[in-house]
């Protein structure tokens, strides 16, 4: 059923505020509440009557103790990161002192992509974080992940010559990810539709990439591989450019191990770059189960 | 395993609310270790309220990972004195545990394309808690208040995330019956809980 926009009478709201305070209205109900309350001058006490009860209800003893796995923490401190990792990027092109460093980033791409990226989140649909989270859990164990990897190659078969690039690429990253003492990460999208892959990193500390769907590089632009340890800042491994295919397949040097480190490729307007401008894709590496 | 009681026991209330307020200030500053330092603080309760709304260890993970980084994003957004941090944070979790079941959800009058997105990440205006942090004691003899059908109406809005024209239709229950249940629910908990407070209060710690 479809409700008018028209504004609430006072009784009106009144009457919604027990479902309002929980949440519980069709969205155009809890918005044309909200409209009510910003802009009515009379007492809304029942409001908060009721509604102060509702966070305690976030405590009820009937909700069963559960821990989360140990992996979520380490795949939300790769995220937050890497997130990190771009404002701090974003902030070091600036002139601006450190004092300053709470003004706007004046850098319109970033910016507007964290944004945009927000605004994603909060919409119905396939989020960009889900979808990331959702390929490393696949990854958790060897078996999972060889049957998907085997899907996606699969998949690409109708794909001829981009497909047979980057099914060469992922061969050569299994065979880094066979050898003892290595990690493995899926590389998940930072945008629909934006650049994944799969990387092993190596005991040694380098780490073999497999990449798909990259924009070209044009003039003095490049991809520039990291290594992302928790609480620490992101360390380049080594770039490459990308033809038309859009598919890389990459050997970077040797960088830092440890447990939780996620890897990201950024692209950068130049090589050298010291700390990532955009990461367009990420992902946190595992060990695979025995 | 951790202790079943440990995640939700009672705290001294003011020290536990400044230390999170601090380690939320050092959060909106950038310090990962804080966010590591936040989740280490609520990374059970938030699950647990996932695990609860969702019925899906997976999904529930998402929903923790993407509360916690909206958290890190936006802790500059908190507003001291409209709630502790701890409920501020909790009410990011369900709130994106319920947009995560409603989306789930096959045939839900929600309309689906066209629903506006919710003001995730500011704490309703109308959650100016009654009494700060109260023991899971309270909280219980609180929920024992209410009647079955009063409970039963709650928890289908609150942690079913149904709304109150799906309320009506599951329990059979007029519409207007529907309110009335929560309005009188809600009101019944607010007489247990700040009374409870005025105890607390009196006898100071415990």
């Amino acid at each position: 059923m479809t409700i008018q926009p028209s504004p609430l009478s006072h009784a009106d709201a009144l009457d919604l505020a027990p479902l309002y305070v929980l949440g519980a209205l069709e969205d155009a109900e809890m918005a044309a509440v909200r409209e009510h309350l910003a802009t009515c001058p009379e007492s809304h006490d029942e409001f908060e009557e009721l509604g102060g009860v509702v966070p305690y209800l976030l405590e009820s003893p009937d909700i069963e103790i559960v821990e989360p796995s140990a992996a979520l923490g380490d795949r939300i401190m790769a995220a937050a990161a890497a997130d990190l990792a771009e404002r701090t990027a974003a902030e070091r092109t600036t002139p601006a002192t450190a004092a300053e460093r709470t003004a706007p980033v004046p850098f319109p791409s970033a910016d507007e992509r964290t944004a945009r990226a927000e605004r994603t989140r909060n919409r119905p649909g396939p989020l960009a974080w889900i979808a990331a989270i959702a390929a490393v859990i696949a990854i958790a164990v060897l078996g999972v992940w060889n049957v998907r990897l085997q899907g996606q190659v699969n998949d690409l078969e109708q794909q001829a010559t981009a497909a047979e690039q980057y099914r060469t690429a992922v061969t050569t990253v299994l065979d880094v990810a066979a050898q003892p003492g290595s990690q493995t990460a899926l590389l998940a999208p930072q945008t629909t539709g934006g650049p994944r892959g799969i990387a092993s990193v190596a005991s040694d500390g380098s780490v073999q990439f497999a990449m798909q769907d990259l924009a070209p590089t044009s003039g003095s632009q490049v991809y520039e591989t990291w290594a992302i340890l928790p609480n620490s800042n992101p360390v380049p491994l080594g770039s490459f450019t990308v033809d038309a295919s859009g598919v890389a397949s990459f050997t970077s040097k040797q960088g830092p191990v440890g447990p939780g480190m996620a890897v990201a490729v950024s692209r950068e307007p130049q090589a050298g770059a010291t700390a990532p401008t955009e990461v367009v894709s990420v992902g946190v590496a595992s060990t695979p189960a025995s | 395993m951790t202790d079943r009681d440990g995640g939700l026991s009672g705290r001294v209330a003011s020290s536990t609310d400044d230390a999170d307020r601090d380690v939320l200030a050092r959060v909106s500053n950038g310090e990962l270790d804080a966010l590591q330092d936040l989740y280490d603080r609520y990374r059970t309760m938030a699950y647990s309220i996932a695990l609860r709304i969702t019925a899906d260890a997976s999904l529930a993970e998402d929903v923790v990972q993407d509360a916690f980084l909206g958290a890190w994003r936006n802790a500059a957004r908190y507003v001291e004195g409209r709630g502790s941090v701890k409920t501020w944070l909790l009410s990011i979790v369900h709130h994106r545990a319920i947009d995560a079941v409603r989306r789930r959800r096959p045939t839900s009058e929600l309309p689906e394309a066209e629903a506006p997105p919710p003001p995730a990440l500011t704490l309703p205006d109308v959650w100016k808690e009654v009494a700060g942090n109260l023991d899971r004691e309270a909280i219980a003899a609180a929920l024992a208040t209410l009647s079955v059908v009063q409970r039963e109406a709650i928890e289908l809005a609150y942690f079913g995330g149904l709304t109150q024209v799906e309320i009506a239709d599951r329990t059979g229950a007029p519409l207007g019956t529907v309110k009335s249940r929560v309005r009188l629910g809600l009101l019944a908990m607010r007489a247990e809980l700040t009374g409870e407070a005025a105890d607390a209060g009196e006898a100071d710690t415990q």
